[in-house]
């Protein structure tokens, strides 16, 4: 009996899980001067590729002037304090009601609740029974699922941010890198939103502490970054590690002159709008790396071909005069090549197919497996 | 899409078609792969030089520099022709489809391969009005096949003898015609596939029942099965020794007819006309030029045991009012 189909049999089916990591380099110039709008000051500037909304709750970042067809989204920004940080009770009030907001949804949808209901505050170890110290101030960086894909691979985040004057917030070893750095084993697995890992921070050589003070959390399925505000102010006022980095030495060197006027940022997050927070963390990001991760999971279908399978072909020019072209006679071995692989469901729907980048010979000398992989 | 790279290691370029993901998307259980098959599109079989000076290393050299192109992710653009098992080697014919010519109601218009499929009443025409099938003395009815040769009813299809109609066999003078066509070359099942839009298909006789669709993918084609042992005398016959009139030169196989129903759609509205379709004028049954809007479409017609398929051209039209 001729046929033109051959079934699939238990042991030719297979499927497997494959990570794929790919790295993201997301340069600071990106994020504060490729595309600047020209003439912006310091404290308006706004490039092209940053898109603000009139609702003032957050901030976007593209990769090109965000009205391009051609232009990604890459992250968002946004700040928010807690109805308990120190900060609320500040009589500079500007947007508290949303920057409080947009605390506390970060919070419940990365910590949760405690067992009474109430919204649990980001806590700086991750130890939520012990209670310990608190991030109640703080910048949030979403990464596009565009580039986080999955997740955000543990142990590859890297955050360089300035902590400079506002002028020149990369000068004088004053460069400090935030990073998730050998927490590829070493992660927190209490959130309802996935897994997440302690950020930490190291200073460049002449910062005058080397110390690695925990600053922040990074959640890895939610490709959420919370930074904690105390990376650029020391002192009482802020939450976070000792007090705050401040940017000169571990547990309470000088703060960051945070916005243009020198103030810090306990003042820019009382009295700036949230767009405005935003511009100033990113006029200090310096760089920004990781590596995504994309979970294949795919099927493979081994399509074996025996000796004495598809050595015919019903493809028209195989035939002069229902002649087989490629035989001179009977005791001429018939020979066929395979360029492609279809794959059918019981009643020859066309499901998936799969092209060979060159002709494959097939005649009844030789058999061959054909892996064919399907990606879902 | 475009050639893949033949430069290196042999790459595997898979994708799912858009009937895959359709499938998948329904979440019903439909996507569902259980078989395969191997394709040679682009392929041809006219490039092996099996007298090649050089040898036999030479006769297939242009066929395995034909570059591939990319998978087509259209599932009716892909895997046109298959290969084929057969588990004996010694073959040296192989059978072939082709479109009925020699038998008066399966004749295609005029010099051309086309069938032409009046959808309306007023396109056919009657005792009031000449049509293309119907003129207004009556001729053009079931007596007069040659008269419009080509040309069937697709608004009443029992009303015309006119069919389509594919004859299988070893179409050649080197093999005697009283022979008969191996066992297991014979077709039992055929696969029709027409655009679902246009119309669907009927017997060719009897009570002229629309058959039976498979499934209708996403481009809007159906499928249609037939097979020898529930459809013969009704879409399939034997041609073997049955005096079947048939252009089949050697040994014949089986052969599948039918008719065709115009859509709905077709027969109300020129909607589809206008999107898919043209203008122009034809010579009606009583000589007269007359304006019609007309789709030109295929149906295809597979040997689901060869693997062998055939593609029919065919014309609906709609007369326009004068």
């Amino acid at each position: 009996m001729a046929t033109t189909f051959k079934t699939f049999l238990n042991n030719d089916i297979t499927s497997t899980k494959t990570l794929l990591h790919e790295a993201i380099p997301l340069t600071g110039t990106l994020a504060s001067g490729t595309y600047n709008a020209g003439g912006a000051t310091t404290d308006t500037y706004n490039g092209t590729n940053i898109k603000n909304y009139a609702h003032g709750m957050f901030q976007s970042v593209y990769d090109y002037p965000y009205l391009s067809s051609s232009a990604n989204h890459i992250y968002d920004l946004t700040v928010g304090y807690a109805a308990s940080s120190a900060l609320s009770a500040s009589t500079n009030t500007t947007m508290q009601s949303k920057k409080i907001n947009i605390y506390n949804q970060m919070a419940q949808l990365m910590v949760g609740y405690n067992t009474s209901g109430d919204i649990r505050p980001f806590d700086e170890d991750g130890n939520l029974v012990a209670g310990g110290t608190k991030l109640r101030d703080c910048i949030f960086m979403s990464f596009a699922r565009l580039l986080a894909k999955d997740e955000i691979k543990k142990g590859s985040f890297t955050l360089k941010v300035g902590t400079g004057s506002y002028a020149t917030p990369f000068d004088n070893n004053s460069v400090i890198t935030i990073s998730d750095s050998g927490k590829e084993n070493d992660y927190r697995v209490n959130s309802p939103a996935g897994e997440y890992a302690i950020l930490s921070a190291t200073a460049g050589a002449g910062a005058g502490w080397t110390t690695a003070p925990a600053c922040g959390l990074i959640f890895y399925q939610a490709g959420i970054v919370v930074l904690s505000s105390s990376v650029f102010q020391s002192g009482s006022s802020l939450s976070g590690q000792n007090g705050g980095i401040g940017g000169a030495t571990a547990g309470g060197g000088p703060s960051t002159p945070f916005r243009p006027n020198g103030t810090y940022i306990s003042a820019s997050l009382t009295g700036s709008a949230i767009s405005s927070s935003c511009n100033y963390f990113r006029n200090r990001i310096q760089d920004i790396s990781f590596n995504n991760t994309t979970e294949l999971n795919s099927t493979i279908h081994f399509c074996r071909v025996n000796h004495n399978d598809f050595n015919y072909s019903s493809n028209p020019t195989y035939l002069s005069s229902s002649k087989i072209v490629v035989k001179n006679n009977t005791l001429d071995a018939p020979i066929s090549y395979i360029t492609t692989v279809g794959l059918y469901s019981s009643d020859n729907e066309l499901l998936a197919v799969a092209k060979l980048s060159e002709a494959l010979k097939k005649d009844p000398t030789n058999e061959m497996t054909i892996r064919v992989r399907l990606d879902y | 899409m475009a050639f893949l790279d033949n430069s290196g290691d042999i790459i595997l370029d898979a994708v799912l078609t858009d009937t895959g993901r359709y499938r998948l998307a329904q979440g019903n259980g439909s996507f569902k792969i259980t078989k395969f098959a191997l394709g040679d599109d682009e392929i041809n079989y006219g490039s092996y030089d099996k007298n090649n000076a050089s040898g036999s290393a030479y006769y297939d050299l242009e066929i395995l520099q034909t570059p591939i192109l990319e998978a087509f992710t259209n599932n009716t653009s892909t895997m046109k022709s298959k290969l084929l098992s057969i588990p004996r080697t010694n073959l040296l014919y192989l059978p072939v489809l082709v479109q009925n010519s020699t038998q008066p109601t399966a004749k295609a218009s005029g010099s051309s391969e086309i069938h032409v499929v009046c959808v309306d009443e007023t396109t056919v025409g009657s005792s009031n009005a000449a049509g293309f099938i119907v003129n207004t003395t009556g001729q053009g009815t079931v007596a007069d096949i040659a008269l419009t040769n080509g040309f069937l009813n697709g608004f009443q299809p029992g009303q015309q003898q006119n069919l389509i109609r594919v004859d299988q066999g070893l179409n050649t003078n080197e093999l005697a015609a009283t022979a008969a066509i191996d066992a297991d070359l014979l077709e039992t099942q055929y696969i029709v596939e027409m655009d679902n839009r246009l119309g669907t298909l009927t017997r060719g006789n009897g009570d002229f029942a629309p058959a039976q669709i498979s499934f209708v993918d996403d481009d809007n084609i159906a499928s249609y099965y037939f097979s020898l042992g529930t459809d013969q005398n009704t879409f399939m016959g034997n041609l073997a020794g049955t005096g079947y009139e048939t252009n089949i030169k050697g040994p014949a196989g089986t052969i599948i007819y039918f008719m065709i129903q115009a859509s709905t759609e077709l027969q109300t509205s020129t909607y589809l006309f206008q999107q898919l379709g043209a203008q122009t004028s034809m010579t009606n049954v009583a000589g007269a030029s007359q304006n019609v809007r007309y789709i030109d479409s295929n149906i295809k017609v597979t040997g689901a045991t060869t693997g062998y398929s055939i593609n029919l051209p065919i014309r609906f039209i709609k007369s326009i009012p004068a």
